[in-house]
């Protein structure tokens, strides 16, 4: 499929968005404290590598999309939910953080399990 | 993957100076470059993941020796050579007759 300039303005304003229709179960809701599996596949994740096992607190659900270590190797769509994280600076980097920081990370479902 | 791409957290690569008024092409190119995701990523197959993977998979050294527009169009050569669609020849031939027609 070419890329025609008809279609052009659709593609700019929705980027190459990989939110999915399909209707899945949350596995978290707002509020639950998190703690981030020790993930370290060879292949593409989404996952930083900073946050593995550590704790945070789920604020936002932004709803459901494709699952990038599986998208990435044509693997499936595996939707699923992804949420705003958050982590305290003390949690990431140590007692030398500042106790008033904190960091938002976007995780998906399959990164974390309830703590 | 435990790539070079992953930078959160480590020391030792200097401060992040936001550039003021930063536009959003620094060069012409970077907006074809731009363009080419657009133009190449329904007929070739590939997803936005895809596309990141191409990317994490440079060889650490170039990954961080080049800009970021230089990333995608690292991308798009490894995903369109890959597929076939252009040949790692044509591209090497029509890098040689640029650099020739600029010097």
């Amino acid at each position: 499929m070419l890329l025609t300039a008809d279609l052009v303005p659709v593609v700019l304003a929705t980027g190459a968005s990989a939110r999915v229709a399909a209707h899945v179960a949350p596995r978290f809701r707002v509020g639950d404290q998190v703690i981030v599996k020790n993930l370290q596949p060879t292949t593409h994740t989404r996952l930083p590598g900073y946050i593995r096992g550590k704790k945070g607190i789920v604020e936002k659900d932004y709803g459901v999309f494709a699952f990038p270590d599986t998208h990435a190797h044509h693997l499936g769509e595996k939707p699923q939910h992804c949420y705003s994280v958050r982590f305290t600076a003390r949690e990431l980097w140590g007692e030398q953080a500042s106790d008033r920081d904190s960091l938002r990370v976007d995780v998906f479902d399959d990164y974390m399990d309830l703590r | 993957m435990n790539g070079i791409h992953d930078l959160g957290g480590r020391h030792g690569l200097g401060p992040i100076n936001p550039e003021a008024n930063e536009p959003v092409f620094h060069e012409p190119w970077e907006g074809r470059a731009f363009g080419l995701f657009a133009s190449t990523f329904v007929f070739a197959g590939y997803t936005v993941d895809e596309f990141r993977h191409a990317i994490e998979n440079m060889a650490p050294a170039d990954y961080l020796e080049h800009s970021y527009y230089e990333h995608w169009m690292s991308a798009f050569e490894a995903l369109l050579t890959k597929r076939g669609i252009v040949t790692r020849e044509e591209l090497d031939a029509k890098v040689a007759q640029l650099s020739r027609e600029a010097n």
